[in-house]
């Protein structure tokens, strides 16, 4: 349930198999590796530093902690870029506070994005940039 | 569970001991070692309790100054303070930064961090601002950092660095703020925000501007990195576009601010 953001627009044949895939950010490869909840959550950008800062969640609700693996191409050019989104079973979208900061100045690491979601929340969708990720599978 | 051999041997004296133990002993050893090992993982991993309003209120007569004290007239971690370095004649806000809100390590974060995701001038300068006064007053930081400023900066950088402190409170997923732990543990976690705080919230939310104290708080939440590396310099060509440094020095310009600059310039003097 991995999505190589890099070059993905070559991959229309891929469509069907990976029917949640969209666009690239060219340069950047991106894999989900898990998905996790907890009730508690760090807030640090990604790349991740060491913020201290944490949130927790109140009665009924959890985060939905998905960790995305990123490996920075030659070919990426720096630019803000928004922060990821979630959707449900019912394609409600969630945020993260989790922001991208300098996204090029490592060539490889991994981030935890933080949602905060009822709880038992199925989780459908991963939304970076123009890039949608399939979550559905790995959410068990 | 993963024992750490030379930790494990450690806690029993050292290989000398462990060398005279039989093995029904060093087995015994080994179950209690990691029976412990085990009970710190799971306290480890129970929901941090945070204190009740009432917990923190029975602090306050344990403490020989208030927590509202501004940074420059306490000791750090409860030192007896250190003589500060005269200001210069005629001082600048750098001569301030590194005099007087030195480390500023916090708001260095924050502007830096709004700096790199592209947010406008006036926000990073509001973020470089934003908890400044703290040097001089904690209570209602947001108000008095925007008096402190407002001569000198924009309208919108005084409005984000007014109102940031009230929108602290309120969560904004969309806009990418989470209510802060922190706040948990210095406000208590039954903490009601005060009935002005909540007033100005319900006026911020339908402002013009609710953005630009909003985007404040946002960039707040991410500078508490200890490993942070940051510095003034970056932000300094931003500093001479928007902010008006008086000719006669911050404190010596007749503003409606100066005599809180003085204070900050001169924090040992007794009247």
């Amino acid at each position: 349930m991995t999505r190589p953001v890099l070059g993905a627009f070559a991959f229309a044949a891929a469509a069907v198999a990976a029917a949640a895939q969209s666009s690239a950010i060219p340069g950047l490869d991106a894999k989900v590796t898990k998905i996790e909840r907890a009730g508690s959550a760090s807030l640090r950008d990604c790349p991740p530093g060491t913020n201290t800062v944490s949130a927790v969640t109140k009665p009924g609700e959890q985060f939905a902690l998905v960790t995305v693996a990123f490996k920075v191409g030659t070919g990426f050019k720096a630019s803000p870029m928004k922060r990821p989104t979630i959707t449900d079973a019912s394609d409600k979208s969630y945020f993260t506070p989790s922001q991208f900061v300098d996204v090029g100045s490592m060539p490889e690491y991994s981030c935890t994005f933080p949602f905060r979601v009822p709880e038992g929340t199925k989780l459908k969708t991963l939304k970076i940039e123009s890039a949608t990720f399939d979550l559905a599978a790995l959410d068990k | 569970m993963e024992i750490d051999r030379r930790a494990f041997i450690a806690s029993l004296g050292g290989p000398a001991v462990v060398a005279l133990m039989d093995h029904e002993a060093k087995a015994e050893a080994l179950e209690h070692y990691m029976e412990e090992k085990l009970d710190a993982m799971v306290a480890a991993q129970q929901p941090e309790k945070f204190p009740t309003v009432a917990e923190i209120q029975a602090q306050i007569e344990t403490r020989p100054f208030r927590r509202g004290t501004g940074s420059v007239f306490t000791g750090q971690r409860g030192e007896n303070v250190k003589i500060l370095k005269p200001m210069p004649d005629k001082p600048t806000l750098k001569d301030f930064f590194e005099l007087r809100f030195a480390p500023a390590n916090h708001v260095l974060q924050s502007a830096t961090r709004a700096m790199k995701t592209g947010m406008s001038e006036e926000i990073i300068l509001a973020c470089l601002l934003h908890d400044c006064v703290l040097s001089l007053i904690k209570p209602d930081h947001g108000w008095w950092g925007a008096q402190l400023f407002e001569p000198y900066i924009p309208e919108k950088s005084a409005f984000a660095i007014r109102y940031h402190q009230t929108l602290r409170f309120y969560p904004d997923e969309e806009a990418g703020y989470e209510y802060p732990d922190q706040y948990y543990r210095i406000f208590g976690h039954d903490y009601t925000p005060p009935q002005y705080i909540q007033d100005t919230y319900k006026m911020l939310k339908n402002h013009k501007w609710y953005m630009e104290p909003r985007l404040v708080t946002v960039n707040d939440l991410y500078a508490f990195d200890p490993n942070a590396k940051v510095s003034i310099e970056p932000f300094l060509d931003i500093v001479g576009r928007l902010f008006k440094q008086p000719k006669e020095g911050l404190g010596y310009d007749n503003s409606p601010s100066a005599h809180m600059w003085r204070t900050l310039a001169r924090p040992d003097n007794p009247l």
